[in-house]
This record gives structure tokens, C-alpha cells and sequence, in this order.
């Protein structure tokens, strides 16, 4: 056990010290790279406190959709795309889409909140 | 701005510069100063400068690969463009290979303005700008469609099918990088099987027509550039990909890159000639560019993990593939149908 703050509450220090101090320090012109930084700080504090859960429902979308079992959710992955582009889940794409859209919004819950919904303009 | 080009190459490099100008322009610019632009994906561009004006050199990095349009036909797409009305920065001289520039390279005009997209949607002094921008938009895609790809040496082909080149030319791009898509997959997969006739006529298409790659001043579009990816194609994929939520830059109810509707870049589009693609069609290439938008941040991502690129902003691409691969499932359904009730652009697609 290490002592506090937590790695995910070390993130956030250096993400709000990036978003406003060091992001002042830096020509306007390279400000974006600041704000890259900034912002995977974020992603990575997100992502640990997400745990293992993700990538664990992940598996079992994955490995439902292909039939294949897998023992971790990249390898059921690849299996489920090759699968998809040989035609095998031509019959049931509009499940597939379906439950694929699940596995988009878990990973946009750590990559960017708020981001799964609608645009606008259809 | 950039950094400076170090010296001993610097020293060829702007003389090499200095006499394409001259020859492009027919007097001598004087002694340049050099300093690279930021931005481009594939190829250098140094803006040079002297007491007499301002240029742009555009060029392969030395040593490169052959990219999708070779630079020679880039620049000759350019010089073709202008005589079709569409506002480009004017190409000045072209240089091959193990010539002056080292690498192939060409110069052109300096446009003022700013081709950073937010800057183009949130600064003050740019709000007429933004205005007149979709009806721009759709002037220049217009005259750009105008024009027969097949009569420029040199432009890359669709074959024939350009709906499923592209599922080709993606799918290709995946197994090369290595990385399991399988959301990109399964909207690929839709895609394939509900593919878009070829289009009545194939034209050029540019091929990245997004803010990025546009100048604007204060009274709107002043340039479109960075033409390598430009092919023959369906000119539908060009209004798509420019409707891709990515290039809205949070602007979501904006679909026309972050600056207005889709019915007002239509309705200029078929005032100065051009004949407008159904929804269903336009629907279909958005879908496309956002399988277009995943692949490239998997494949920037894989640039740096491989080390050949390394770079962290590169590396946080890999984390923005969920953003188009959201995008992408979404417009499925919306592909299949013509419109959706009470969507702008619902009157487009009572159309064809």
C-alpha cells in the first residue's frame, strides 16, 4: 500500500496544475500540447478508477456476440472483428451494432465523459 | 511559429527556394528566412520570408514514401482548381526530386489567415466570417466537383466503385495496423452491405475538406489546401466527411464543420452548378468518414507505439477512436432511411 494521495488522486493534481498554471507558462501557439497532457492525466485517473470492470463486461459482450470463448477482452476482440468481416454476423448486424454501441459508451465513459449522445443534426 | 531549419541544410534549402520564387514570379525575392509551419500530417511546410514578402514551400520529407497524391500531381491539382474558381493558394513552381528542395517540393502564394479551427469558430473578429462560411463551403465544393479527376495526370482512381473502394482501402488500413476494431468492424460491415451506387459522374474530390485544411480571413474562405489526399471519386464523400462531428469542435448542432446547416451548403452548391447527392448518399459518406476519422487515430496511435513517430499527442489518438466509432454506430439507422423527421437537411433528402 502506498501512502495517499492515490494514483488517480495524483492525476487530478497534475491535470488541474497543467489546466491552469503550466498551461500559462507556455507560448499561446504550443498551448495545445499542454492541453493533451492535461487531459490524458484525465483519462488515465478515470480509467483506474473504473477498474477492471470495463474490460471484464467487454469480454462478455465480446465473447457473446462471436460464440468464441477468449480469456481476455483484446483477444475476444479480434476474434469478434475477424468474425464480423468474414459475414458471420451479417444476419444479426442490428443486434451487433446494438450491443457494440455498449462497448463505445464504456470506453467513452473513461476517454470522454459526455460525449455519448446524439449530435444534433442527425 | 515554427523552429528553424538548421543551417547547413537551411543554406540549400533557401536558395533552392529563393530561385523557384524568382522563377515563379519573375523577380528575385531576396535573401529568405525559413521556419517550418506546424500541422501537416504527411508532408513539410516552411513558410519563407523576406523583406520583399511572404511565400509558402510545401514538400516530401526527405527520404519519404510515396504518399497517396505524389506532390507533382498535388501541384498540378492546385493549378487545375484555380482555373475552376475554387480560391487556392497559387502554385508557383514545381521542383522534383533530388533537385533544389532535395525532396520533391513546390512554393506558392502566402493566404493570410487561419486555418486552427477553433480560432475560426470562437474568435470575435471572425463572426461574418463564420456566417458566410457554409455558403462557401458549398461554392467551392462545387466548382471542385466541376472538375474531371480522370483529366489530371497522375490522380488516384476509385476503380469504379467508390463506395466500396473506400471499404477497401479502410479495411486494407486496419490489418496493416493490427489493432482490433470491432465497433469500426460492424459499421464497415453495414456499410459494405448497403453500399451507395456508383454517382451519376465521378469527379475530384479533395479529399480532407475540414476547417484544418482551410484559410479563413475575416470575410471567410480565402484558401482551401493540403490537397495530397485528393482523388476521383463520388462528391458526396467530400460533403460527408465535412459534417463529421469531429470537425464540429463542439459545435454538435452545427453540422457543417461547427458553422451552420447543411441546407445552406446544398443550396449554394447546386446555385453555382453543382448537382446536390441525396441525404441517404451524403448520410452514407459521413458513416464513411467517421470509419476514415477511427482508422487515422488508430494508425497515428500505432506511429508512435512502433516508435517510428513518438509522440504523446500522437498516443492520445488512441483514446479518441471511441468519439467517430460512436459517431459511426449512430448514423447507421439514419443511413437507411432518407431523412429523419425534423433534421435540417430533411428537405434534401425528399430529393433523388
Amino acid at each position: 500500500m502506498q501512502d495517499r494521495p492515490t494514483a488517480p488522486e495524483l492525476l487530478d493534481a497534475m491535470a488541474a496544475d497543467l489546466y491552469s498554471e503550466v498551461r500559462e507558462w507556455v507560448p499561446r501557439e504550443r498551448r495545445f500540447r499542454v492541453l493533451v497532457l492535461a487531459n490524458l492525466c484525465a483519462v488515465i485517473a478515470r480509467e483506474l478508477r473504473a477498474g477492471e470492470e470495463p474490460s471484464r463486461q467487454d469480454l462478455e459482450l465480446f465473447t457473446a456476440l462471436s460464440g468464441s470463448p477468449a480469456d481476455d477482452a483484446r483477444e475476444a476482440a479480434a476474434t469478434l472483428a475477424a468474425a464480423i468481416r468474414r459475414g458471420e454476423l451479417d444476419e444479426r448486424l442490428p443486434e451487433a451494432i446494438g450491443r457494440l454501441r455498449e462497448h463505445v459508451a464504456r470506453k467513452l465513459e473513461v476517454a470522454r465523459p459526455g460525449y455519448a449522445v446524439s449530435a444534433g443534426d442527425g | 511559429m515554427g523552429s528553424i531549419v538548421t543551417p547547413p541544410a537551411e543554406d540549400a534549402l533557401c536558395a533552392g527556394v529563393r530561385e523557384l520564387i524568382a522563377e515563379g514570379t519573375g523577380s528575385d525575392p531576396g535573401a529568405l528566412r525559413l521556419s517550418t509551419i506546424p500541422g501537416g500530417a504527411s508532408r513539410e511546410t516552411f513558410l519563407a520570408e523576406s523583406d520583399r514578402g511572404r511565400w509558402v514551400l510545401r514538400r516530401d520529407p526527405v527520404g519519404a514514401q510515396d504518399s497517396f497524391a505524389p506532390l507533382e500531381t498535388e501541384f498540378r491539382v492546385v493549378q487545375t482548381a484555380a482555373a475552376a474558381g475554387v480560391p487556392v493558394a497559387r502554385g508557383l513552381a514545381f521542383e522534383p526530386a533530388r533537385g533544389r528542395l532535395e525532396s520533391a517540393g513546390f512554393v506558392m502564394d502566402h493566404v493570410e489567415g487561419t486555418s486552427v479551427a477553433p480560432r475560426v469558430l470562437r474568435r470575435e473578429e471572425l463572426e461574418s466570417a463564420r456566417s458566410a462560411l457554409p455558403a462557401q463551403l458549398g461554392e467551392a465544393l462545387a466548382r471542385i466537383h466541376s472538375i474531371d479527376a480522370r483529366a489530371i495526370d497522375g490522380v488516384a482512381t476509385s476503380g469504379g466503385d467508390p463506395a466500396l473502394a473506400a471499404c477497401g482501402l479502410w479495411e486494407a488500413t486496419i490489418d496493416e495496423i493490427g489493432e482490433p476494431l470491432p465497433a469500426v468492424e460492424v459499421g464497415l460491415r453495414w456499410l459494405r452491405l448497403n453500399p451507395r451506387p456508383p454517382p451519376p459522374r465521378e469527379c475530384l474530390v479533395h479529399g480532407d475538406f475540414r476547417l484544418g485544411n482551410l484559410i479563413v480571413d475575416e470575410s471567410g474562405l480565402a484558401a482551401v489546401i493540403d490537397w495530397e489526399l485528393c482523388h476521383s471519386g463520388d462528391p458526396a464523400e467530400d460533403i460527408g466527411w465535412v459534417c463529421v462531428r469531429s470537425w464540429r469542435f463542439g459545435n454538435d448542432d452545427l453540422p457543417v464543420a461547427g458553422v451552420g446547416a447543411l441546407d445552406e451548403l446544398l443550396a449554394a452548391y447546386e446555385a453555382a452548378g453543382g448537382e446536390p447527392p441525396s441525404m441517404e448518399r451524403i448520410r452514407w459518406w459521413e458513416a464513411m468518414g467517421n470509419v476514415k476519422w477511427a482508422v487515422i487515430c488508430a494508425r497515428q496511435a500505432h506511429d508512435h507505439l512502433t516508435g517510428s513517430r513518438p509522440s504523446a499527442e500522437l498516443a492520445s489518438l488512441g483514446r479518441r477512436i471511441s468519439e467517430p466509432e460512436w459517431d459511426l454506430l449512430e448514423l447507421l439507422p439514419a443511413a437507411s432511411c432518407a431523412s429523419r423527421p425534423g433534421a435540417p437537411g430533411s428537405e434534401q433528402g425528399r430529393r433523388a
